[in-house]
C-alpha cells in the first residue's frame, strides 16, 4: 500500500512543477510590518489576477503573516521577507493578522 | 500570560491529540510496548526539530533559503497525512481480525514497521507546529521572566494532555467496533486537514493555482481564523473560505481513503465463510 501513496505522489509532483512554471511573472504588491504593526493595513489588487505580496519584516522578533480568509500561514523571520503567492481572487475585503501580534498586526485586502 | 498559555494549548493539542489516540488504538490492538516507545522517541525527535525549525527559519539568508524551508514544512505535512492514513488503515484492518476473533498474523516485521510509523507520526505532528510555536514564544518572550514565560507554556501543554486524555478516556468506553470507529474517523479527518493544509501552502508558494478563491464564505457562520473555528480547523480539514483547489484536494484524500478501505475489505461471502 505504501507503493501506492508513492506513485501518488510521484503522479502529483510533475504536476505540481509544470503549474509552478507557469507562475513565474506576476506583479508585486509590498507589504511591510514592524513592530507588530503592518504597512500599510488596507492593500488593495485588482480582481481576476495573479499577484505577490512581497512581505517584509523589519522586526524586532519574527512575525507570521497569517490570513483564515486567503488561507495562508507563514512565518517571516525578522529582517527578511517572504512572497506569498495570492489570486485571482473574487472581489471583497480579505482580512489578515500577524499571528505573533494579533492584538496589533492587523490589516485587510481589498479586491476590486 | 494568557495569550502565551492559549496559543501553546491551540498548537499543542493537535499533535497531543494524535499521539493519544494513536497510543490508544496500539495499546488495544496489543501492539503498545515498542510502539510506545518508538512514539516518546518520536515526540524527543519532534522537539528537537521543532528547534531545528525555528532556528533554521531565523537564520534564512535569502529566498532561495526561505523557499526550501517552505518546500521542507510543506513535505512534512504530505508525510504525515501519508503515515496518518496508513497507520489507520492498518489498524481498521488489524481491529477487524482481532474482533473475528481471528490470530493476529502479523509477523515481527511487519509490527516494526508499524511502530516505526507511530514514531515517525509522533515525531511530525510534533515538529509541525512545535517550530512556530518556539518562535512565538521566544518573540513574545523577551523581556520577560523565566518563570512568566514558562509557566504558561507547561499550563498550555498540561491543558492539552487534559483535552487529549478526557477524550481518549471518553473513546476507551466504547464498543470494540465503535472505538476503532470513531478513531479512525478522528485521525483520518486529521489527516484530510493536512492534505488542505498542504495544498494552500503550495497555493501560497505559487505552485498551484486557487482555480476559484473562495469558493465559499462561511466565516459569519464559524470562523477558522479564531477561536474555536481555528481548533476544529486543525482537527477536521474544515476552512471557512477555501478555494477550489482545497476542496478538490479535500474531495480526492476521502476518495482515495474509501478507495483504499474497500479494497482491503474482504467480500461479504468470504467473511460469512
Amino acid at each position: 500500500m505504501q507503493k501506492r501513496f508513492l506513485m501518488v505522489l510521484m503522479a502529483a509532483l510533475p504536476l505540481a512543477l509544470f503549474a509552478g512554471r507557469a507562475m513565474a511573472d506576476v506583479s508585486v504588491i509590498q507589504l511591510n510590518v514592524q513592530a507588530g504593526r503592518f504597512n500599510p493595513t488596507t492593500v488593495t489588487a485588482p480582481a481576476g489576477i495573479k499577484f505577490k505580496l512581497h512581505v517584509n519584516n523589519a522586526g524586532p522578533g519574527a512575525e507570521e503573516f497569517e490570513s483564515s480568509d486567503l488561507n495562508r500561514e507563514i512565518v517571516v523571520a525578522p529582517g527578511h521577507s517572504i512572497d506569498v503567492f495570492l489570486g485571482p481572487l473574487q472581489p471583497g475585503s480579505y482580512r489578515f493578522f500577524g499571528d505573533f501580534h494579533p492584538d496589533t498586526a492587523q490589516g485587510r485586502l481589498v479586491i476590486r | 500570560m494568557g495569550s502565551i498559555l492559549f496559543i501553546v494549548w491551540r498548537e499543542s493539542i493537535e499533535a497531543v491529540l494524535v499521539i493519544g489516540i494513536l497510543l490508544t488504538c496500539l495499546n488495544r490492538l496489543g501492539a503498545g510496548r515498542a510502539a510506545r516507545w518508538w512514539m516518546w522517541a518520536g515526540v524527543a525527535g519532534g522537539l528537537m526539530l521543532s528547534g531545528a525549525l525555528a532556528a533554521a527559519t531565523m537564520l534564512v539568508q535569502d529566498e532561495l533559503q526561505g523557499r526550501s524551508l517552505q518546500w521542507f514544512q510543506t513535505g512534512m505535512m504530505f508525510a504525515a497525512a501519508a503515515l496518518l492514513t496508513q497507520m489507520v488503515l492498518w489498524m481498521q484492518r488489524q481491529g477487524r481480525k482481532m474482533k473475528a476473533g481471528l490470530e493476529a498474523d502479523l509477523t515481527r516485521a511487519v509490527a516494526r514497521r508499524q511502530d516505526i510509523g507511530a514514531g515517525l507520526i509522533a515525531l511530525l505532528a510534533v515538529a509541525r507546529e512545535g517550530g512556530e510555536t518556539v518562535l512565538y514564544v521566544y518573540g513574545v518572550g523577551a523581556g520577560q521572566s523565566t518563570l512568566g514565560v514558562a509557566l504558561p507554556v507547561v499550563a498550555g501543554v498540561a491543558l492539552a494532555l487534559l483535552t487529549a486524555w478526557l477524550v481518549s478516556r471518553g473513546v476507551r468506553r466504547l464498543d470494540y467496533r465503535i472505538f476503532f470507529r470513531v478513531t479512525g474517523v478522528l485521525l483520518l479527518l486529521s489527516a484530510s486537514g493536512l492534505v488542505v493544509s498542504g495544498v494552500a501552502s503550495l497555493c501560497g508558494m505559487g505552485v498551484l493555482p486557487g482555480l476559484i478563491e473562495p469558493v465559499w464564505n462561511t466565516a459569519g457562520l464559524l470562523d477558522s481564523g479564531s477561536g474555536l473555528g481555528a481548533i476544529i480547523a486543525t482537527l477536521t480539514g474544515y476552512r471557512s473560505s477555501p478555494s477550489l483547489t482545497m476542496v478538490l484536494s479535500w474531495v480526492t484524500y476521502w476518495i482515495v481513503v474509501f478507495w483504499l478501505t474497500r479494497r482491503h475489505q474482504p467480500a461479504p461471502a468470504a467473511a460469512t465463510a
